[in-house]
């Protein structure tokens, strides 16, 4: 919209006439009067875009007419006509607001470059009224936005999984929210803006994340990592944690720590491995089903021979019977109680033990099998060794095995002409680890046995094996926190170390 | 005269069993614990029957079975095979060894899956020897 509307007025009717037409033909609208008075009257009812008065009028003159105008609507643009030396009169126009002065006589060029740049002065004026509304309009959308991030932001600390913390410079808790609130149990009202750092972590807790704060400064953000925490009312939390430290404009501002529940995924996890564990027993099944039949072979013909036994008064018969149903019923217990051990979770029982003796006893018991098939049992001690820390159960149910093991492979061995023997060593390595070691030159193992020597349903020992032995070795071990190794060559014996990790009892 | 009949088996628990059978049926056992022992107890002692078990340490029944009824000497004498393995497994054995060495093995006469009862070890046994 341009302006276009403009009043003259002038006590002169000629020259209000010829500018009226000067201006109509250049395409203007113009409205006119003759005094101050009038002018200001039809000012108000026709509300021109631009009014170019004389300043020189009986009555109210142009100067008044001016100061009127402007009272009644300041962005009005008045151009006042004057007659030359006109100073006087030009400085209070100028002080009034006038927009702009040509002299007399009026020539059409002067009027046409003044009325130009009163429009050209009110057209800026309309893009500047546009621009400052918009800018408004602007402001407020994007005040609105930032609300509504901010309001995100905060919906999403406050909904999150994981529980945020964010402390100020002064280590003060600013961020707590609603899952750190659950995680450490103390309500948000106690916390935020009242508790230090000190105060939420236990005190190993803290210092991480103290001295993250003092670590280098391109270091800002810290990797997830594992920890059980301890809160205050002395639960146990397994936590994921990470956390960045804040800089504004190279200044420390504070830290962000984030933490993630363990609990239910450790849960998962061990119900996972639980469940494997029972499928793997499953598997071992037909295994087993061989091994049980074995073990009733044993025990149907041990009652026979009883019979007969019996039958005739035949003591020697009656005790070799005896001593077979004896020997099964041993195999089932030991069936009974490997199965027991793999199919159930079972922490090691630590408590102050010789694992020098516990080897030895259990050497002890495999001594007859061995010497009545010519195998030589040697062991070679570390006495150093003394009393440590550790599962009694494990040790000898672990050696106990893999010397039975290493007799087996002596008695599959084909080559007769080797003299058979298993040794048994015990030693400390360099990691202060209590190594066992159990040696024999038996048939050793090809590579497709080697492979699935800890695989629930092999065994190499058709129905003699239930095919849990080192099964149930592998998993004493792995909860003692130890390893095993297996080293073999086909034809000339295999060697087991057990390495596990032992405290010196307090 | 008293047969002489050779068990072969690593197990005690089956040595002991069948030895107590063959007494109670008047043949006079003999015993051995592996393959290797199996093959020098019935080449010194001639038995007029071997039982034998097939899963053993030291020379496996399947092996020693193939050296029996290769040897023209030891050819006729006859066995019951008493073991718990399944015969179809054990004949995939025989099948797969015929395959690898050329030549065929004739089937055990009588081929006894464990367990027994002592009746049916002591029906076997007069079957081949009377």
């Amino acid at each position: 919209m341009s302006a276009n509307k403009i009043l003259i007025v002038d006590d002169e009717e000629i020259i209000v006439r010829l500018l009226s037409m000067s201006l109509r033909s250049d395409g203007y609208e113009t409205v006119t009067a003759y005094s101050g008075e009038q002018g200001l009257e039809v000012f108000k009812a026709k509300s021109p875009d631009i009014v170019v008065t004389d300043i020189k009028m009986p009555g109210m003159d142009g100067l008044e007419l001016l100061k009127k105008i402007k009272e009644l609507d300041p962005e009005k643009e008045v151009i006042i006509v004057t007659g030359h030396g006109d100073i006087d009169s030009t400085i209070t126009a100028l002080q009034y607001g006038a927009s702009d002065f040509i002299n007399k006589p009026v020539r059409d060029e002067a009027l046409a470059i003044a009325l130009k740049r009163a429009k050209t002065k009110i057209a800026i004026r309309k893009k500047l009224e546009e621009y400052t509304e918009n800018l408004e309009i602007k402001v407020a959308e994007a005040t609105e936005e930032i609300r509504r991030k901010s309001n995100f932001q905060r919906l999403l600390i406050k909904s999150s999984n994981d529980a945020i913390v964010a402390f100020d410079h002064n280590w003060k808790v600013i961020v707590y929210n609603p899952e750190a609130v659950r995680m450490f149990g103390q309500a948000a009202k106690d916390v935020r803006n009242k508790m230090t750092i000190d105060e939420l972590y236990t005190p190993d807790m803290a210092k991480i994340f103290k001295n993250q704060a003092q670590s280098e400064k391109d270091q800002t953000t810290f990797p997830w990592n594992e920890k059980i925490i301890k809160t205050k009312d002395e639960r146990q939390i397994p936590v994921r944690y990470a956390s960045d430290v804040l800089y504004e404009k190279g200044e420390f501002v504070g830290t962000v720590n984030f933490f993630q529940d363990l609990t239910e995924i450790k849960r998962l996890e061990k119900e996972l491995v639980q469940s494997e564990r029972l499928a793997a027993v499953g598997q071992t099944v037909s295994g087993l089903a061989h091994y049980v039949k074995n073990i009733l072979i044993g025990l149907k013909g041990g009652s026979y021979v009883v019979d007969v036994g019996i039958a005739k008064d035949n003591t020697e018969k009656f005790k070799t019977g005896w001593k077979t149903i004896k020997r099964n019923i041993k195999r089932i217990g030991d069936l009974t109680q490997d199965l027991l051990t793999y199919s159930k979770q079972r922490e090691p029982e630590f408590e102050p033990c010789n694992p020098n003796d516990i080897v030895g006893e259990a050497v002890e018991l495999v001594k007859d099998t061995a010497v009545s098939n010519d195998i030589l049992v040697l062991t070679e001690f570390d006495k150093t060794i003394g009393k440590v820390l550790a599962d009694p159960q494990t040790i000898h149910r672990s050696l106990l095995n893999l010397v039975n093991n290493a007799i087996d492979a002596c008695l599959e061995d084909e080559d007769t002409s080797k003299k058979h023997e298993v040794r048994i060593k015990t030693y400390k390595d360099k990691n202060k680890m209590i190594c066992f070691e159990v040696k024999d030159n038996g048939c050793g193992m090809d590579k497709d046995t080697r492979k699935q020597l800890f695989d629930p349903m092999f065994s190499s020992k058709g129905g003699k094996g239930t095919g849990l032995g080192l099964l149930v070795t592998g998993k004493l071990i792995e909860e003692h926190n130890g390893v095993i190794k297996t080293e073999t060559s086909l034809g000339n014996g295999s060697t087991f170390t057990i390495k596990l990790p032992c405290k010196k009892p307090n | 005269m008293t047969k002489k009949v050779l068990v072969v088996d690593d197990d005690p628990d089956v040595r002991s069993f069948v030895v107590t059978v063959l007494e109670e049926n008047q043949y006079m056992p003999l015993v051995a614990q592996d393959g290797v022992e199996g093959l020098e107890m019935i080449e010194k002692h001639k038995p007029d029957l071997v039982i034998l078990d097939v899963l053993m340490p030291r020379g496996s029944g399947i092996r020693l079975y193939r050296k029996l009824k290769t040897n023209e000497n030891l050819e006729k004498i006859p066995i019951i095979m008493f073991t718990g393995i399944a015969l179809r497994s054990f004949l995939k054995s025989q099948r797969a060894l015929d395959e690898f060495k050329g030549g065929e093995v004739p089937k055990p006469d009588i081929y006894l899956e464990k367990p027994v009862e002592p009746e049916e070890l002591a029906a076997a046994i007069k079957k081949k020897l009377g």
